[in-house]
């Protein structure tokens, strides 16, 4: 018996770090706001205080803060050809849940993408020709610039105090940053973490090269910080327990320490946990948005009226949802018609390791989540891709986030996977190794989808989202290319033995690549080709905005964190003085 | 072990349970002799570094070397600001601060713990904040970088356990206060400035209870 | 004035066990004998209480663990360092039993890119391999502690390389299991029981639980040389065991 209850002005799907923003902001502007969160609240004290979540086995291995794959899961094919099985367990990418959502176990490494990124179909076509691109890559313009971003990255990164040294302010190119960047308005709030002793490895070999190495943006604070909510965090100090990890010393920038406090304080917002949306609910036109129907931790159904959805859950749940709630037209990749599930993407990870002698002390143990050194000269289109039959490229850097042995323990290439020549081999190398990372873009295509399985259901019976994903060959190209030139890195640095790793196909879920899963509501100018308008509302459901990296066309070099917290102000900004003030379609179809 | 030392009246069972207290650490840590530049510490904090918790001279015996080191140095540079330890501090040579950290970090003194005159409210609070932290404040568990039960984590923090209540108290309000800056990553200062003076005794009481263990 | 629980704190993390082990309690109610420090390896038990392995199972998961991490100069191997005790503990528990594991079927053998797709919890999964290995290995009259240590590692690469069923279990997937669970028994926290004492963190100098580096981070170069510390520590250095730390917050 579902029990209807009173109607409240918004209600937002996920209270995450999308969830957490949008909440404050429409409370804070005096409209009632439900926050439907599915699981469970979790504060910096007592749940993330050491040393008892300094635990690699509970957290790293078994995955203690994600999603519980006995409730719900994802199924995934490489090919439409094959059929799609459960991921039983979570390895390649791990969505989180909670109060707070991943962003309370995330490294912490907060990149902007570039004026290119946003407009790559228009502008790799202008460099390289309409030909340049295989005709099954279908990358697009977003919708949005940079420059109309720019002002919310910078409110994005003051909220969460972010550490680093700018590179270009306001087109003037600053000595320590990263001259490659498109153009900040003013420096970071914090300065750079300290650099590891691999940063600096790397940053004297990568100058050596010509290259441009800068402090990786780290959202694990160098200083003490108080932010423009009035919420404090404390500095960082290299515990190297980051991702997959709760921060219990307030350094990292989490829900929970730049903006829970503000929001948990207001009485315009009801927090509500334990509660699964199971979709969004339409009128009989299907479309305007009645409200939600979600489903308590006891098991009870409930309908919650609203004049506003926001969906603002992870990128995958959130393109699950629309399916769920029949919002849009599903993706068919053999009609390559409709647009719900449409240009899913990932990243594409490849890795150097450098093995030096024992008397090289690294120390890997010692790090943040984003105290690293990198270069963005092989990144993005930050070099002539002419002739090399590939778009899109990686950041390198010297990425030490930790030394958790369980999983961290590396070794040469030819060295036995057990006995005593792997033990030798990890006690040789675990402290005289630096770990290079090549953290690539991802562009879509028309094979790579999401749509709802047919088989498989979650623990409330509906369908579980179906991925159909692998690496296209432009992105194995560009990873094979970047990997070479890292190579020449980690040779310039003196390395006794360097091996590089580049991503080759097919996609595994079975080894991490990050959970940097984007696309599947995207955003653009054209209903054809995307879900949401460029304010993430929805073009067929004018009361319903999609905030997600779901939003994203492609994905760029970098991790997509920071883009999203600057789309999430982008938006608010259109709802509280566009859509609120006149609700409609904000952009004409 | 807390029992043993609890129960303490006689000089030689002081002496004894100080040693069965060392002796398990499994680290055999012999005292070195004392430095020539010793006595003007000693005539304050104790032949061994024992302390004068009424006073609010701390307990140095067992301390980490590096954090010794380290107070020697900031008294000297004024990082961390009291007259009386700033003007013994500066005249000291490398080599004696060198000396002194070692002698004190290796010094084996009695606990002399001070009588309590905490409330269990008090003691429970200690023990939260020590263990958890607080949400409302805003701070972490101190054990979180101070170890288990206030040990201490050398090469990271000091030990609090079975220091001086008084002495505690005034380095946490000197934090606070910002009259001690040598803070790393101005963490301390962070913390102390979200306590109240409540919170402040509660911690401090509660650490001098507990049995001094320096691994 | 009394002394509050030490392991509290735990306890409102939501860690299942609440008593501290046994010998800590003992000893602070016996004023006359000295608490045991971190205790050395080979004054622990050596031969734990096997809950989930049966006898003949426990009898091969000692001598294949041995040899996928061998004792030798370097330290104690799996054996030594509690690697069967910290398996045992793991597949007789919440773990074992199929925490956090996706069960519903169809079940169908999927390509590598899919992952595991047997609906075998852990602890089924290691019941049915063992049960057939145990009888093919017994039918030939060698268990695997009665063969030489190279005759062990080439029946463990059979198993590495091969297809062969075990009870439904390909000996490929089994093989993987346990060494990935011998590789996570060996370098956790000592509180799931295995690590003993830590040697496989001294081994390689990783310092644990407790890791405050904001000065350290400096010293670029320098060898950071500390005695690791682990989660289960009290202010004693005893390390309390606690086995049953949920997969989840």
């Amino acid at each position: 018996m579902t029990q209807r209850l009173k109607e409240v002005d918004v209600v937002v799907i996920g209270v995450g770090m999308v969830g957490s923003i949008v909440a404050k902001e429409l409370a804070a502007a005096g409209y009632k706001v439900v926050g439907l969160e599915r699981g469970e609240a979790r504060f910096t004290v007592p749940q993330f205080q050491s040393p008892a979540i300094h635990d690699e086995l509970r957290f790293d291995i078994r995955k203690a803060l994600m999603q519980d794959n006995t409730r719900e899961a994802v199924t995934f094919r490489n090919q439409s050809s094959e059929t799609a099985l459960p991921i039983r367990r979570w390895e390649s990418f791990l969505p989180g849940t909670g109060l707070g959502g991943s962003m309370v176990h995330w490294n912490g490494q907060t990149y902007r993408f570039q004026a290119n990124d946003f407009e790559l179909a228009t502008r790799t076509r202008a460099r390289y020709g309409s030909k340049f691109l295989d005709p099954d890559v279908t990358i697009q313009d977003w919708g949005v610039t940079y420059d109309d971003l720019e002002p919310h990255y910078d409110r994005f990164e003051y909220l969460l105090g972010t550490s680093g040294k700018a590179g270009n302010i306001k087109g003037k190119i600053v000595p320590g940053g990263d001259p490659h960047e498109s153009p900040r308005s003013r420096e970071y709030p914090t300065p750079p973490q300290k650099e590891h002793y691999s940063g600096a490895m790397f940053r004297r070999a990568a100058s050596s090269l010509g290259y441009h190495p800068f402090p990786q943006p780290s959202s694990n604070l160098s200083q003490p910080y108080t932010n423009p909510e009035g919420v404090k965090l404390n500095a960082c100090v290299f515990c190297g327990f980051c991702e997959r990890y709760a921060c219990e010393h307030f350094a990292k920038s989490v829900p929970q320490t730049i903006i829970l406090p503000v929001l948990l304080a207001n009485p315009n917002f009801e927090l509500r946990t334990g509660c699964q949306v199971q979709r969004i609910n339409l009128d009989s036109t299907r479309k305007k948005a009645k409200g939600v129907t979600y489903i308590d931790a006891a098991g009870r159904e409930f309908e919650q009226p609203a004049s506003l959805v926001i969906t603002s859950s992870f990128a995958l749940n959130n393109v699950r949802m629309l399916l769920l709630s029949r919002i849009g037209t599903p993706y068919d990749p053999t009609t390559a018609k409709g647009v719900v599930g449409r240009n899913y993407a990932y990243q594409t990870m490849s890795s150097v390791a450098s093995f030096f002698d024992e008397d090289v002390f690294i120390n890997p143990f010692m790090a943040s989540g984003a105290s690293g050194t990198i270069i963005n000269d092989f990144a993005g289109d930050n070099f002539d891709h002419s002739g090399l039959g590939f778009i899109g490229g990686s950041f390198i850097g010297a990425v030490n986030t930790n030394g958790r042995p369980i999983q961290y323990h590396p070794v040469p290439p030819g060295t036995p996977s057990w006995g005593k020549g792997w033990k030798d081999a990890v006690i040789k190398h675990y402290n005289h190794t630096v770990m290079f990372s090549l953290h690539g873009s991802s562009v879509s295509t028309r094979q790579n989808y999401l749509d709802l399985d047919p088989t498989y259901k979650d623990a409330w019976g509906q369908p579980l989202l179906r991925m159909t994903f692998d690496f296209p060959q432009n992105d194995l190209k560009m990873a094979a290319h970047v990997t070479a030139k890292a190579v020449e890195i980690g040779k310039a640095m003196g390395a006794k033995e360097v091996a590089g790793s580049p991503r080759k196909g097919p996609y595994t879920t079975t080894q991490y690549q990050t959970t940097h899963n984007t696309g599947g509501t995207v955003m653009g100018g054209d209903p054809s080709t995307s879900v949401v308008n460029r304010y993430l509302q929805s073009w067929d459901v004018p009361n319903v905005f999609v905030i997600g990296a779901s939003a994203y066309p492609q994905n760029a070099s970098w991790n997509p964190t920071n883009t999203l917290g600057a789309l999430t102000y982008w938006a608010i900004d259109a709802i509280k003085h566009k859509y609120l003030k006149n609700p409609g379609r904000l952009v004409s179809a | 072990m807390g029992s043993i030392l609890r129960r303490c009246d006689t000089s030689r069972t002081l002496v004894l349970a100080a040693l069965i207290a060392f002796a398990t650490y499994g680290i055999a840590r012999a005292e070195t002799p004392a430095p020539a530049s010793a006595p003007v510490c000693q005539g304050c904090h104790g032949l061994h570094g024992e302390g004068n918790g009424a006073a609010a001279i701390p307990r140095l015996a067992g301390q980490s070397a590096e954090y010794l080191r380290k107070q020697l140095e900031d008294y000297a540079s004024g990082d961390r600001a009291n007259p009386v330890m700033q003007n013994l501090a500066k005249p000291l040579t490398h080599a004696d601060i060198e000396a002194l950290a070692t002698y004190f970090s290796t010094a084996e003194a009695p606990h002399t713990m001070n009588p309590s005159t905490a409330n269990s409210a008090q003691l429970d609070l200690g023990h939260r904040l020590a263990n958890q932290g607080s949400e409302i404040k805003r701070v972490q568990a101190c054990n979180s970088c101070h170890g288990p039960d206030g040990i201490g984590v050398p090469q990271a923090a000091p030990y609090l356990a079975g220091q001086s209540a008084e002495y505690l108290t005034s380095a946490l309000t000197s934090f606070q206060q910002r009259t001690r800056k040598d803070d790393p990553g101005g963490l301390m200062t962070s913390i102390a400035g979200q306590l109240d003076a409540s919170d402040i005794a509660a911690a401090a009481a509660y650490f001098a209870s507990l049995p001094s263990n320096a691994p | 004035m009394d002394r509050v629980s030490r392991r509290s704190f735990v306890a409102s993390i939501g860690a299942a066990s609440l008593v501290p082990a046994a010998s800590a309690l003992a000893v602070e109610q016996a004023p006359s004998a000295p608490a045991p420090s971190h205790t050395p390896l080979g004054t622990q038990d050596t031969a734990p209480v096997y809950l989930f392995f049966n006898a003949s199972e426990a009898r091969f998961i000692e001598s294949a663990c041995e040899r996928l991490i061998p004792a030798d100069e370097h330290g104690a191997g799996a054996l030594g360092a509690g690697v069967p005790n910290y398996l045992d503990k793991q597949l007789g528990g919440a773990w074992g039993a199929g925490e956090r594991l996706y069960r519903s079927g169809p079940w169908v053998a999927g390509s590598a890119s899919q992952g595991y797709q047997l609906p075998f919890t852990p602890g089924e999964l290691f019941h049915q391999a063992l049960r057939a290995i145990n009888r093919d290995l017994d039918s030939r009259g060698t268990p695997l502690p009665r063969m030489t240590a190279e005759a062990q590692d080439a029946y463990l690469k059979s198993l590495e390389g091969g297809t062969v069923d075990l009870n439904g279990v390909p000996s490929g997937v089994f093989f993987d299991m346990l060494l990935k669970m011998t590789v996570e028994g060996f370098f956790s926290d000592p509180v799931y029981g295995g690590n003993r004492d830590m040697v496989a963190w001294r081994m390689i100098g990783f310092p644990g639980a407790y890791a405050d580096y904001y000065d350290s981070i400096d010293r670029h170069g320098v060898k950071f040389e500390r005695e690791p510390m682990s989660l289960g520590e009290d202010g004693e250095r005893h390390i309390h065991s606690d086995p049953n730390i949920p997969a989840h917050l």
